[in-house]
Formats: C-alpha cells, structure tokens, sequence
C-alpha cells in the first residue's frame, strides 16, 4: 500500500505560548497531523550576557547567573563559584560547602517540583500542578528566610555565601523533608501512573543514549536514556564525594527506554536522592564558623583558564572563564544544559504528532533564559 | 623535605608498583600528591628501561620531583598521538592547558579522536571563540570521553581576514548549534556547515558582539540600540 502524502502546511508555535515554556518560537512542518521537521528559533530573551560579564568583576557576574535559569538560580550560582574558585585555587570553609549543598539540593527539588508540575499542565492535568507548586513554596520560603530573596538569590558567593543559616532554619527543613518525603507518593498516585499520562508519555520521543552523547544532553534527560553519568558522583565537586546517594536511571518503566516517561519519572527519582543528601548534609553541618573567605576586595583570579562543569536539575553547566590577571573576566562562556537539550529536540520530535511534540518539548525541561543568556 | 616524607613516598611508590594506587589518590595534600605521583612515573620508566643504568630508586626524591611533574599530564600523550597520526598539525608545543592545531586537518584528527576506541572523546563539552588580539581569533573545543573519562582542550587560531575553520558539525551533532553561536558572535565561519545562520541574534545583524572591538549598530530597523557603558564597575 502506498503512503499519501498531502500537502505541506508550515506551522508557526510561539513566541509567546504557554507550552514552549519560555519565548521559543518553533517553526513546524506538518503533513496533516504528523511533523516532519521542527526548527526551534531562540534568541527572543538574549541579554547579552557574555558581552556583560566582560564589563563587570567577577562578583558582580553572579547575579546575572541568577537570571540565566532563574528557575534555579542557587545551582547557577554555585556552578560559577565552583569555576573561579577553581581558577583561583582556593578551599573555601567546609560550613560554607556544607551550605551550598543544602541550597543546591533544595533548589533541585523546587526545580524538578516544577517541571514535573508544569509538565503535568502541559499534558492537561492541572491538579498536580497546584499540590507541586505548594510544596515547592515552602522551600521558596526556606531560601527567603535564609537571604531574602525567593527567586533570584545572589547568594552564594567566590569564597563564601552571602549569610549564614539563620536561626531555626536547620529544624524548618527537618520538618519539611519529614513532611515532604510521603508527598512523593502521592505524587505518583496523582500523575506518574495515570492511565492518560501513560498513554500520553510512555513510547513517545524515544531517545537513544548515542544521540544524547552525541547531542551533548546531560542531566536527568541523558540518565532517562539509561547512561550513568551524574558529575556529582562522577566528578565530584564541592563535597559531594561526602554522602550517600543513588544516580537514578530510566529503565523503560511503561515503555521504550529513554521515552518521555522514563524523562519524567527520573526527575521524580532524583527528588527522593536529594532528600537523601539533604538528611546526610543537614546532620554533617558544622555548628559554628565562618561563612566568608578573607578575600580582597576586588578578586583578580591569576591568568589563565578553566573550564569547570557542575551538575545542576538541568544537566552539566559548565562555565568556560578566561582570564587575563585583571578584575574583569577576559571571556565567559556559559555552557548551559538547557541549550543542548533544544538542540536535539528536532531530532526527537520528528514522525510524531502534534500532541506529541509539545509532550517532548515538556519532558526535556528547557529554560529559555538558559538557553538566550 | 623532611627525612619523613622521603620515606612515606619511597613507602607509597613501592606500593603503587606493586598496583596498589588507593593510598595515593586518598592522599589530601596536593603537591606531596603530585611529588609521589611523579616518582612512581619515573620508577615504573626506570623498571620499563630494564635497569640499563643504576637503579633509578636510589635518586633523592628531590631530584626527581624537579623534572618529572610535567610528564604524566595527559596533554602530552594526547599530543604525541596526534603529532604521530597527523604529522605538522600541532602548531606550538604542548603544555598543560591545552594542545594548539593547525585548522587544515582539523576535521580528521576530531574524526578520529571520536572514533579511535582507545580515546573515544564521545562528547563536545564546550565550544567557543575567543578574541586573542594580533588580528587573530579563536577556536576553542574542550572534549570529553565518557567512557574513559579523560578530557583534553583544543585550539585553533585563524587569522580574522581568514576566519575560516572546517566544521565538526557531523561528527558531534552538538556542534550544529555551538558553531552556529561562535559564528553569531565571533564571526568564525565554519566551512562545511549545512545550516550556517545566526543562532541567537537577528540574520541581518551588524558585526560579530563578542569581538574585542565591537562597536554597536546606532539603529536596527529605525530602533535606536542602546550603547554598553564603558568601564561598568
């Protein structure tokens, strides 16, 4: 039997719609109700940030990491300390490690919380959404308590963090990981079984571990395929070589290895590990010390470069630094996980429906501010 | 150095030749690290050369140590395998940083670097430009193998009147989109690209951002483009 091929309709998503998750306009090629090809068009939310870290100090670039992926400002944070740390040779106080991971682990489930919850909305069940989003609150709160700010924290700085843990915060996430942790189960209850997120999930976007590598996709998209590689165990940083924790991978749970599912359901994994590093992190931490480095005023990391990676809920953000001896960095290129995730989107999305390609899109994760800079 | 710490490396070195390496990964001091690390190097060459001169053991650990910390980086092997393959790519000589090319055998040496099993750099990690002044760019490519977990940095430079360097784009996929963002700021044209437009700013954009000597259009489309400051601090 012959295939009938109609005519081909260009379709345009975006730049502003809710499922692209950001400003992402994609250019669709559709034959009837299949997509042929789909190009992602970014650039909407560049500002231009390598340009504007060549002008600023090394301290003052902090805070536009925040606003890069802003729905996880404490990993960006901590992935450009890590590298001018690196740069510059310097150990910071073990209290100040032992508290950028406690944010950082906190920061991935309020992130993972999120683009399960939003991913949930995307397929049409909005219920999930709202409970996730509460319990994401409490950990904004946590944050807020901690350095005043609930989305972009400009808290943790070259050799240090910006406050110390304040008083009762330690007995605060106790109690949200006491009452966080049966959440999860419901969660599932909610959404990760569901017959209709099933069938809307499982089979779909299948990608092969090759490509991935290939593509340079990392993070729980990369592990969903069934690659082991997490740098928090495989090149530890910080001191994450400290705890205990399982790196999840997709196992094809519902269907194909490496298919939306398997993305989702990773994440879901990986919450449950950061509880786990959380309890060990908060029963570790030093009691007293001090939360800054003597540093002087206007950090001068030697010449030099460095290309130092970090493992945030989005995958290996690597932060490439050259430097010239002078207060300024000479070059910074941000290597942002979200980016490479976009770019094999069109790859995946190929040979699937409509429906399918905003599934796809949501089970990557992307952050459009991340991936214009 | 102490009489101690000569000991405690004759000790550590003895059992790293015996294959025992635990000890002296967990050893927390960095340089004393390096120093152990640089004497079993030169212990195990010594044993490999079949003890054609006096046994190499007996030399005080200083003089070692003075000579060898270069030795065992993986940038030398790395270079001395391509300089092997592709005789007159390596453009100056190799340190720890990185390992600087010649562009004209660019797209076979990153073809083999990915499929030789025993480098298998399976992932571009990051890609970049760079302004380095004298009229030159950069090309910069730090690569990753995931299976062997080693990691090297590679540099093209080309001259701006001939930014031209072949593209890698069908070999790591990834580098379809991070070629198109050097591009986009640096202007490096990447010869053998099959879709070279701009990634993130408009196609009819004036000037290459990140060049040192950036100058910003006055308008684009009758919009007036606002001007970076000079010496924010």
């Amino acid at each position: 039997m012959g295939v009938i091929h109609g005519e081909e309709m260009v379709l345009n998503i975006g730049p502003q719609h809710p499922s692209t998750h950001g400003v992402l306009r994609l250019k669709v090629k559709t034959d009837g109700e299949i997509i042929s090809e789909v190009t992602p068009v970014i650039g909407y939310l560049h500002r231009c940030f390598e340009k504007h870290c060549e002008n600023v100090t090394y301290d003052q670039v902090i805070p536009y990491t925040d606003r890069c992926d802003y729905l996880a400002a404490m990993a960006n944070n901590f992935g450009y300390v890590v590298a001018v740390e690196d740069l510059m040779e310097l150990k910071v106080p073990e209290k100040v490690e032992y508290i950028r991971v406690i944010m950082a682990e906190f920061q991935r489930i309020a992130s993972h919380l999120l683009a399960l919850g939003v991913y949930g909305l995307d397929i049409g069940a909005f219920t999930p959404f709202l409970f996730m989003l509460r319990d994401r609150e409490r950990i904004l709160d946590m944050f807020e308590m901690t350095c005043g700010a609930r989305l972009l924290y400009n808290y943790m700085w070259v050799g240090g963090v910006s406050h110390d843990l304040p008083k009762g915060f330690v007995e605060t996430a106790y109690q949200f990981l006491d009452y966080f942790e049966p959440q999860i189960e419901e969660y599932n209850n909610l959404l990760t079984y569901n017959k209709i997120f099933v069938e809307r999930t499982a089979d779909i976007g299948v990608l092969p571990p090759d490509v991935a590598i290939s593509y340079g996709v990392s993070g729980p998209n990369l592990r969903a395929s069934g690659v082991k590689w997490d740098l928090r165990r495989n090149e530890p940083y910080s001191i994450y070589d400290k705890f205990e924790f399982d790196v999840p991978i997709g196992e094809g749970g519902q269907g194909t290895l490496g298919d939306c599912w398997d993305r989702y359901y990773v994440r879901m994994l990986e919450v449950k590990e950061s509880v786990k590093i959380l309890r060990q992190a908060l029963a570790q931490l030093p009691k007293d010390g001090d939360v800054h480095q003597a540093l002087p005023k206007k950090i001068r990391p030697p010449k030099g470069s460095i290309y130092s990676r970090t493992e945030t809920p989005r995958g290996d953000l690597g932060f490439y630094i050259e430097s010239d001896g002078s207060p300024t960095p000479s070059r910074l290129k941000m290597r942002s996980p979200a980016f490479t995730a976009l770019a094999v989107f069109g790859e995946l999305s190929a040979g699937w429906m409509m429906s399918d390609v905003i599934s796809i899109l949501g089970s990557l994760d992307i952050v459009l501010g991340e991936i214009d800079r | 150095m102490s009489v101690d710490q000569e000991k405690l490396i004759a000790e550590l070195v003895e059992k790293g030749l015996a294959g025992d390496m635990d000890e002296i990964n967990a050893i927390e001091d960095r340089v004393l690290r390096g120093k152990v690390k640089a004497a079993l190097a030169k212990a195990k060459r010594a044993a490999k050369a079949a003890a054609v001169a006096a046994p190499k053991e007996d030399v005080p650990a200083e003089e070692i140590s003075s000579e060898a910390p270069v030795s065992d980086h993986p940038n030398q092997k790395f270079g001395k395998l391509i300089e092997d393959k592709f005789p007159g790519s390596i453009a100056s000589d190799l340190n720890d940083t990185h390992i600087q090319l010649n562009r004209d055998q660019w797209f076979d040496i990153a073809t083999w670097l990915k499929g030789d099993p025993s480098l298998h750099f399976d992932s571009l990690q990051c890609h970049t430009g760079m302004d380095i002044g004298d009229n030159q760019l950069e090309a910069r490519y730090n690569l990753h193998s995931m299976k062997h977990d080693h990691a090297i940095e590679i540099r093209i430079a080309v001259s701006r009147d001939d930014a031209k360097i072949p593209s890698i784009e069908t070999i790591w996929r990834i580098g379809d989109w991070f070629e198109r963002e050097t591009y986009d700021m640096f202007g490096i044209h990447f010869e053998g690209h099959r879709d070279p437009r701009r990634m993130l700013l408009p196609e009819d954009w004036e000037g290459y951002p990140l060049r040192k000597d950036y100058q910003v259009q006055e308008t684009y489309h009758g919009i007036v483009v606002p001007k970076v400051k000079e010496g924010w601090e």
